[in-house]
């Protein structure tokens, strides 16, 4: 098998077209590596910029009352991702921005796509555009006539006459044209780790070599089927218009006919729905800006017994404050709620189109590249529980110093000097580890597994009825 | 004559080919998913905006009923008073609408990118939270929906190449190409005949569809917005036959014509689109939009705490008229009335940030308009989303008709509490026919 290999890289090697190609696809792969990396720390740059302004803003106030503070709140951006340089996944059409402020949380907003016309439907020049649409097209190009070029010239009879078998030569093909595929894989990861050598943690090692393992799968099976149909077909133009269709199938049709099915069974509310519903809830709960409101009463008259006086003016902390942090508190369980409820529905459309993985391994490729690579909606809406997990301990901290701070209830002119506001902590991205998120895609790579262990037996069991003239 | 023969005789061979038969069938069923896709949204946004506007008249007739009860506001509320001008324009809620053409069918375009309503209030900009897209899963919207522009712009070109790919290639790998040439008189005639054919048959499959979509909203109603689009669609479809026909006129076996066909297809679907895309994002980054924040947070607190003679002057300048109102006249200064009128002085830095903004994306789209010549497929797709009104540029238009109606709104404001004006049931209708809810094609 060895041999046939050696033999089937001699042949291509020797073709002019084979280097043209692969010469020409090399340095368009070496673009998108550098140009990607480039945009994205051009674009870390602008973030950078923008956190240490706003950051500066709020280390300079002076003095301000800490719940005035609250709602001058700050803004949180969203990082770049040195991974992101191989798949950008979601990052062009989340936002950018979210606010962050007292009794409120906020949606992300400023997404790049909103900020110009329409360009590419399928992203960026990534290597991922390269990898996961044109580098399956070229080994199906390479694969197509591998076995019917060699029943129309007579070769494979001589092949199985001097002792080779027809499994062993179709296995033999198969993974000359799959290492094809893996050289190419091994150049974009090689030079990416060179571009970034400075930069290279163990999670982006690990995340870096599932990638690249999941791509090896997707091109074993692009390469088992493309050569399974070169046998199995007499006439090698039918292999290619076969894989061809199934090519389209898999990466125009299926991937977004799903994914807009899923949408429609898990559906999400509308914005004004989603508002609307939270508003509802939120009225029912405390106003902290509304001393007489009901509920604020009773929390009065529950802390005025706790410490034991009859007014609030003979409490040795600031009501205000406590009230604020109650309304926060109240407000928190409403944000739970909805936006833990659209979680959810976006976990379930997920779910529905992973399973699309059974008929289509391109959707598992699809959602383990984004994944490893960092992009995806869940690594999104981690970012997303990062900053209202932030949000929550931000506005705490401004209201327990309303409270607990020297002030007097009803004192809004009280203010807390500019060192009180140094001491709170920025915003710091943790980036989410692969070992937390690794589970989620278990499914895709299950799938794929299953579909490379489904290319082996339709070329083991299908073979045996090839015709070798 | 001849060439009318072998047009005809192309209807055999297509009939005889399963593949081209499913192929085209295939295109068929994803171009009315794409249509009932489109359908979808359109319908779903006017339900949205059926449902918003009935809530807007639900908060009228909560308004109406404290002016009916001699009421100042919600009790639970007690600092509104609806009987002065900013209370009662707070209180007038008024919705701008980016309606949905009912084009939408055909192309979603940019639709899902932006919000398609938006309350407007003294204080509000074009770049507000609720300006952004509609609660949707990142990931589709990434990848796409799959509307009828899609199928025309990405699938119409592969199922013309899986028609035409075997064209004179198989005939040559037959070797009676010789032979067709002698009978025919002109290759050229002959292979225009085969592809005309098939032209044919696409534009009466496209026709078709579109009718099809055209039923699904009212696109007839549209002007003539279907039978400009049907023409676009056409000269995209003669663009890709102009293509494939050199590929098939100078190609010499089918799978070298095929592997050129792919190749020019993958060329103007993805290299060049995401190598254009990839530029810009270089050329110009991601903007975070800080002038924004700047002003909503910094600018804000300024201008508040300016001296009162300072926001006077700056009001004067803005409104020159506003010194003949009572307020203006009068030696006794209202605080509050200055505190609620440098919500004017705010729009208008607001107005300079946001006309930054927008220079920046107009720099973005020029560079766009300057790859056209060699970027087709990112030229039709703006055409069509021109054309269906789900561009960028409507977007725009949606976001300055938005500016306009804060201006009139704070403009309304100022004046009136400057002539210290108490509203009344009337003057809250008449603040409601003045400022209603406004929709924008």
């Amino acid at each position: 098998m060895f041999q046939i290999i050696k033999n089937e890289w001699r042949f291509l090697v020797r073709s002019r077209i084979f280097l043209g190609i692969t010469i020409a696809f090399s340095a368009i792969m070496l673009l998108s590596i550098f140009l990607g990396n480039y945009q994205i720390k051009k674009q870390e740059q602008t973030y950078q910029n923008a956190k240490d302004h706003v950051r500066q803003q709020w280390v300079s106030i002076d003095e301000m009352n800490p719940h005035s503070a609250a709602h001058y709140g700050t803004y949180v951006f969203k990082p770049s991702n040195l991974l992101s340089s191989l798949d950008e996944g979601v990052n062009n059409v989340t936002g950018n921005v979210l606010r962050v402020e007292g009794h409120v949380q906020n949606e992300i907003i400023h997404s790049e796509a909103s900020q110009m016309q329409a360009v590419s439907r399928f992203g960026k020049l990534k290597p991922s555009l390269l990898l996961q649409y044109i580098v399956p097209l070229l080994l199906i190009f390479l694969a197509f006539n591998s076995v019917s070029n060699e029943k129309q010239s007579g070769r494979l009879k001589l092949l199985v006459l001097q002792g080779a078998k027809p499994i062993q030569l179709i296995f033999a093909k198969t993974l000359s044209v799959w290492l094809y595929g893996i050289l190419l894989l091994t150049f974009i990861m090689t030079a990416y780790a060179l571009f970034n050598s400075q930069n290279l943690s163990t999670d982006i090692v690990i995340r870096t070599g599932l990638f690249f393992s999941t791509y090896s799968l997707y091109y074993f099976i692009i390469c088992g089927l493309t050569v399974f149909f070169s046998a199995r077909w007499q006439n090698a133009t039918v292999a290619l218009t076969s894989m061809l269709g199934i090519w389209i199938i898999w990466t125009m049709f299926i991937p977004n006919i799903l994914m807009s099915s899923a949408e429609k069974w898990y559906a999400l509310p509308s914005r004004n729905e989603f508002q609307s519903a939270m508003t509802e809830d939120r009225s029912k709960g405390l106003d902290g800006h509304n001393p007489t409101d009901k509920r604020s009463i009773e929390l009065k008259e529950k802390v005025l017994k706790e410490y034991g006086v009859d007014s609030v003016s003979q409490l040795p902390i600031n009501f205000d404050g406590m009230r604020m942090q109650a309304d926060e508190d109240y407000g928190n369980s409403v944000w739970d709620k909805h936006f833990g409820n659209n979680r959810a529905i976006l976990k379930q459309q997920k779910q529905s189109f992973q399973l699309g993985g059974i008929v289509n391994p391109f959707i598992s490729l699809q959602n383990t590249s984004m994944g490893f690579m960092a992009s995806d909606n869940l690594h999104h809406q981690a970012f997303l529980l990062q900053v209202e997990n932030y949000r929550r301990v931000f506005i705490k901290m401004l209201n327990d110093k309303q409270i607990f701070g020297g002030s007097k209830t009803g004192n809004w002119s009280w203010k807390e000097d500019n060192a009180f506001f140094k001491s709170v902590p920025d915003f710091e991205y943790k980036p989410t580890q692969i070992s937390e998120v690794l589970s989620n895609y278990m499914l895709d790579i299950l799938l794929m597994i299953l579909w490379s262990i489904l290319v082996i037996i339709l070329i083991v069991y299908g073979t045996k009825k090839i015709k070798i003239i | 004559m001849r060439s009318l023969k072998t047009f005809l005789f192309e209807w055999k061979h297509f009939v005889g080919s399963p593949f081209k038969i499913l192929a085209v069938l295939l295109f068929i069923i994803a171009s009315m998913y794409g249509l009932h896709n489109g359908a979808d949204l359109y319908h779903k946004q006017n339900a949205e905006i059926e449902r918003i506007n009935e809530e807007v008249e639900t908060k009228k007739a909560t308004i109406l009923s404290y002016f009916k009860n001699n009421e100042k506001g919600p009790s639970e509320h007690p600092w509104v008073d609806i009987t002065t001008p900013f209370w009662a324009i707070y209180n007038t809620p008024t919705y701008h609408f980016k309606n949905p053409s009912p084009t939408l069918v055909y192309n979603i375009g940019q639709t899902e990118q932006y919000g398609f309503y938006k309350l407007i209030t003294t204080s509000s900009s074009g770049y507000d939270a609720d300006m952004t897209k509609e609660i949707a899963n990142p990931e589709r919207i990434q990848s796409g929906t799959l509307d009828f522009s899609f199928v025309i712009l990405f699938l119409l070109p592969l199922l013309l190449l899986v028609l035409l790919y075997n064209i004179k290639g198989q005939e040559s790998e037959h070797g009676f190409l010789p032979l067709i040439f002698v009978q025919t008189g002109s290759k050229n005639w002959w292979l225009l005949s085969r592809t005309a054919f098939y032209t044919v048959l696409l534009l009466i499959v496209i026709f078709g569809l579109m009718v099809y979509g055209a039923m699904l909203t009212k696109v007839f109603v549209a002007d003539t917005m279907f039978w400009n689009l049907l023409l676009w669609v056409t000269l995209y479809l003669f663009f890709w036959i102009t293509l494939y026909f050199l590929i098939l006129k100078y190609g010499k076996n089918t799978v070298s014509n095929t592997l050129q066909m792919v190749g020019v297809w993958l060329l103007f679907a993805f290299i060049i689109p995401a190598t254009v895309q990839q530029w810009i994002a270089i050329e110009k980054p991601t903007n975070l939009m800080v002038d924004l924040i700047d002003v909503s947070r910094d600018k804000k607190s300024e201008i508040n705490a300016q001296p009162i003679a300072v926001i006077d002057a700056q009001l004067f300048q803005l409104y020159p008229a506003l010194k003949e109102t009572k307020v203006a006249k009068d030696t006794i200064i209202v605080q509050k009335v200055r505190g609620y009128s440098s919500e004017a002085l705010i729009n208008l830095e607001i107005k300079k940030a946001t006309q930054s903004i927008e220079a920046d994306n107009r720099i973005k789209n020029e560079l766009i308009s300057k790859t056209y010549w060699y970027n087709p497929i990112t030229y039709f797709q703006n055409k069509l989303n021109q054309l269906t009104h789900t561009d960028y540029k409507d977007y725009e238009a949606f976001r300055n008709n938005i500016r306009k109606s804060v201006d009139t709104r704070i403009k309304m404001m100022v004046f009136d509490t400057w002539n210290d004006i108490t509203i009344d049931k009337e003057k809250y209708l008449e603040y409601n026919s003045t400022l209603p809810n406004n929709a924008y094609y």
